[in-house]
């Protein structure tokens, strides 16, 4: 009897809302309100809109119309070429961007604390500056032009001057190229810190065994910044698939679409067009998209991941 | 108490970061503006003292240099007339006017009063937020604007604005150059030519180091080559009077054809050309004749030429003195001179608060800057002619103007051919997309010698049949 008064005093005690309980809720609904505001709202008020032919006096409710829009094939819906197009930056600079972070990584790590320092900076400068500003400097130097500076590069090396970003052949590869050598210091910055919390004593076991630099690298290294590297891959997947500013400060879109990205194919949507319904069902589509693919990597990669 | 405090800052984060959800305004107030000009004869009658008060907010760009700053005076002038009315102003940029101006009105917090080019009037008509202008304006006022330039602001005539200019693009020269080459400019500019004689020309014009000629050709640019060399191949408008989409006619294939012949003939470069280098490059003597070109460049050659008199480093690096001329656009197939043109004006826009009598208030500002001496101020700047009797009255050109260029413009504005009536909003919506989507991508690829102009042509058809329906395409040759 007494102890299930005991137990039923203990269960009340657990569930009174205590004056510490109250200064918790307030401080979490800050957080809470912003979230709602900007991220839950912004979403439902999309998943709503898409179901409507959108006008700001009057929108018409079209059900499933702007998805079938959009995936109904066709060879002028430009949803499939935007897709590719995106699919193929993606698969092309985010494996390249996380190799070469963690390259610059390794090497950066041997450096004194100052240096790292130093070269830390200089590679996250380029996120501090205006993507638009960027922008500027890549246009300057992707001038097609024999004068321009890639080309006079290029001439050095007897190769005739390039059409960049007027060419099917090089409009892609020169926003691969822009995207690979610009906006690293985020991922060099969190592989120095997980290769940071590699144990000491690791390397000095591979060392009396005779391992080589590689291999230290290979069987050390790499598998212990692998909960770095998915967490990497997973959120440069996602940025990469919103990839926007690039194509529409550089290219428009073109030549022949080769640069049309999902991103810029909503933009145009909703802000030159004004289909607003149709513009939130393919940010609804590629947002599941980008779901499906997190939980893809998440299952294939983080396998053996321990948190 | 620390635990307030933290509250406090948590509570001032939330509200700073919800302040930007308001209603306010980055506008400019113009109450206080100076009043330096006076109301012209076909200016608005005072409006009566027991008049309730009410605010018009105009967005706008810098449609000329100083037009944002004369926007100002006017206002202010505007109030003096009628002093129960107050103007805000927000001013943009031309590089984010659209995006804000999509973005306001999508919220159903559009501007009651906005500029706009006339391409992108169907866009707002099928949103529903223009608003047709006649109700609200006397139709004695309405008349003071040329039926040409309004027939740009209507569809299925219905009238959504009121015209601040009639644009014409073509090409300009390096006039001194081609004098000194022999090339007979002044009979280009009052009689025109065809577009194997503008051949002939570039050609002489190519020699080491210099282009014949030179077209602003990167990007989105394309479109403007395809509009105005479109003109002289017939295409003046995207559908016929019967409302037939026009691309789809053989002028479109002598069109790409033609630009197909330019870019492989060594006469124009063959690598993309941003809009900012083409003047530059004729004012620094690598191209003769360059596009788009508009009257106003006649401008930006004379202060060139003062600055390298004066040597006082302003002038464009390496360029070298020399006169501006304006030319017409070449003519092919046999077609009659035609220049492509476009109108720039204001529309009345619907917002949450619109009501009738703000409409009317709305329309008397508009009226009040398209007109009179206010724009024909703009039209000086620009070079152009007003479209309006009123500005025509009210107009009196500049010193220094070059005859044969006022003369040229005067006889290219003439020549544009306005949009027929009949025509929809949803089919200007989709030609715009399918210029967007389909032509000029693939329009781009020829400028990029990556395709023929027979399967860009092809392209064009197909898709135009698929957007339009067959039935609806104009095939065989135009007119």
């Amino acid at each position: 009897m007494n102890s299930t008064k005991l137990k039923r005093q203990q269960v009340h005690h657990k569930l009174r809302f205590t004056n510490e309980d109250l200064w918790g809720y307030i401080f979490i609904a800050a957080a809470m309100i912003i979230f709602c505001v900007f991220t839950l709202y912004p979403v439902f008020s999309a998943i709503y809109t898409s179901f409507f032919n959108y006008k700001p006096f009057g929108s018409e409710f079209v059900g499933l119309q702007n998805y079938i829009d959009t995936l109904k094939y066709s060879k002028f819906n430009l949803f499939y070429k935007a897709a590719l197009n995106t699919v193929i930056y993606t698969v092309v600079v985010v494996p390249l961007s996380l190799l070469l972070s963690f390259c610059i990584a390794v090497m950066i790590l041997p450096f004194k604390k100052k240096t790292q320092s130093v070269f830390k900076a200089m590679y996250y400068l380029p996120g501090i500056a205006s993507g638009v500003a960027l922008s500027v400097v890549w246009l300057w130097l992707y001038d097609s032009s024999p004068d321009g500076i890639f080309n006079r590069l290029l001439g050095l090396f007897g190769i005739p001057a390039q059409n960049w970003l007027s060419s099917t052949k090089t409009s892609m590869l020169s926003l691969i190229i822009m995207a690979l050598l610009s906006s690293h210091g985020v991922r060099i910055i969190t592989y120095i810190a997980a290769l940071l919390g590699i144990d000491n004593s690791y390397f000095e076991a591979a060392e009396l065994d005779g391992a080589t630099f590689f291999q230290k690298v290979r069987f050390i290294v790499w598998p212990l910044v692998k909960p770095t590297t998915l967490f990497l891959l997973v959120t440069g997947v996602i940025g990469s698939f919103q990839v926007f500013m690039n194509a529409y400060m550089m290219t428009g879109g073109g030549p022949d679409n080769s640069t049309t990205m999902i991103g810029l194919l909503i933009y145009n949507n909703a802000f030159v067009y004004g289909k607003y319904g149709l513009a939130c069902a393919q940010a609804i589509l590629l947002a599941i998209a980008i779901a499906i693919m997190s939980l893809f990597q998440f299952k294939l990669m983080g396998v053996d991941v321990e948190y | 108490m620390k635990k307030i405090i933290a509250l406090l800052l948590t509570c001032v984060m939330v509200l700073g970061l919800l302040a930007g959800c308001g209603g306010g305004k980055t506008t400019t107030e113009t109450k206080a503006a100076p009043a330096a000009t006076t109301p012209a004869a076909g200016d608005v009658t005072e409006a009566p003292a027991e008049a309730a008060p009410d605010t018009i907010v105009i967005m706008a760009p810098p449609v000329t240099g100083n037009y944002l700053e004369n926007l100002k005076t006017w206002a202010a002038d505007f109030h003096e007339l009628h002093p129960n009315l107050t103007v805000e102003i927000i001013e943009t940029s031309w590089g984010d006017h659209n995006d804000k101006m999509s973005t306001m009105a999508q919220a159903g917090e559009a501007p009651d009063i906005a500029e706009i080019s006339s391409n992108a009037l169907g866009t707002y008509v099928e949103m529903g937020v223009a608003i047709d202008i006649a109700q609200y304006l006397d139709a004695d006022r309405l008349a003071d604007y040329d039926a040409n330039a309004l027939k740009y602001l209507s569809l299925e005539g219905t009238v959504y604005g009121l015209p601040l200019y009639l644009t014409i693009q073509s090409i300009g020269a390096n006039k001194t150059m081609m004098q000194e080459l022999g090339i007979d400019v002044a009979k280009i500019q009052k009689e025109g030519w065809t577009y194997e004689e503008f051949l002939d020309v570039i050609k002489t014009g190519t020699k080491d180091g210099c282009y014949g000629f030179v077209f602003a050709n990167s990007g989105v640019t394309a479109s403007d080559m395809l509009y105005m060399f479109g003109a002289g191949a017939g295409l003046s408008n995207t559908f016929t009077s019967d409302l037939k989409y026009t691309f789809t006619s053989e002028n479109m294939l002598t069109l790409l054809s033609a630009v197909e012949e330019m870019t492989q003939s060594g006469y124009m470069p063959n690598y993309g050309v941003e809009a900012g280098q083409r003047m530059v490059m004729c004012q620094t003597g690598n191209a003769m004749i360059f596009g788009k070109a508009m009257p106003l460049f006649e401008a930006n050659f004379k202060k060139n030429n003062a600055a390298l008199a004066a040597n006082d480093g302003t002038a464009v690096e390496n360029s070298l003195p020399m006169d501006y001329a304006f030319l017409p656009v070449p003519t092919m197939l046999g077609c009659e001179e035609s220049c492509y043109g476009t109108v720039d004006g204001l529309i009345a826009m619907r917002n949450k608060n619109t009501t009738d009598e703000h409409l009317k208030n709305v329309l008397l500002f508009m009226d009040y800057i398209c007109s009179g001496e206010r724009i024909a101020a703009c039209m000086n700047e620009l070079y152009l002619d007003p479209v309006c009797q009123t500005g025509r009255d009210a107009l009196v050109l500049e010193e220094g103007r070059d005859a044969d260029n006022l003369a040229t413009a005067a006889r290219c504005i003439a020549m544009v051919q306005a949009p027929p009536e009949g025509v929809t909003a949803e089919m200007t919506s989709t030609a715009k997309k399918l210029m967007d989507e389909q032509i000029v991508p693939k329009f781009q690829l020829l400028l990029a010698g990556e395709t023929t102009a027979q399967e860009v042509y092809d392209h064009i058809c197909e898709a135009a049949y698929a957007a339009f329906g067959e039935e609806n395409c104009v095939s065989g040759k135009l007119g």
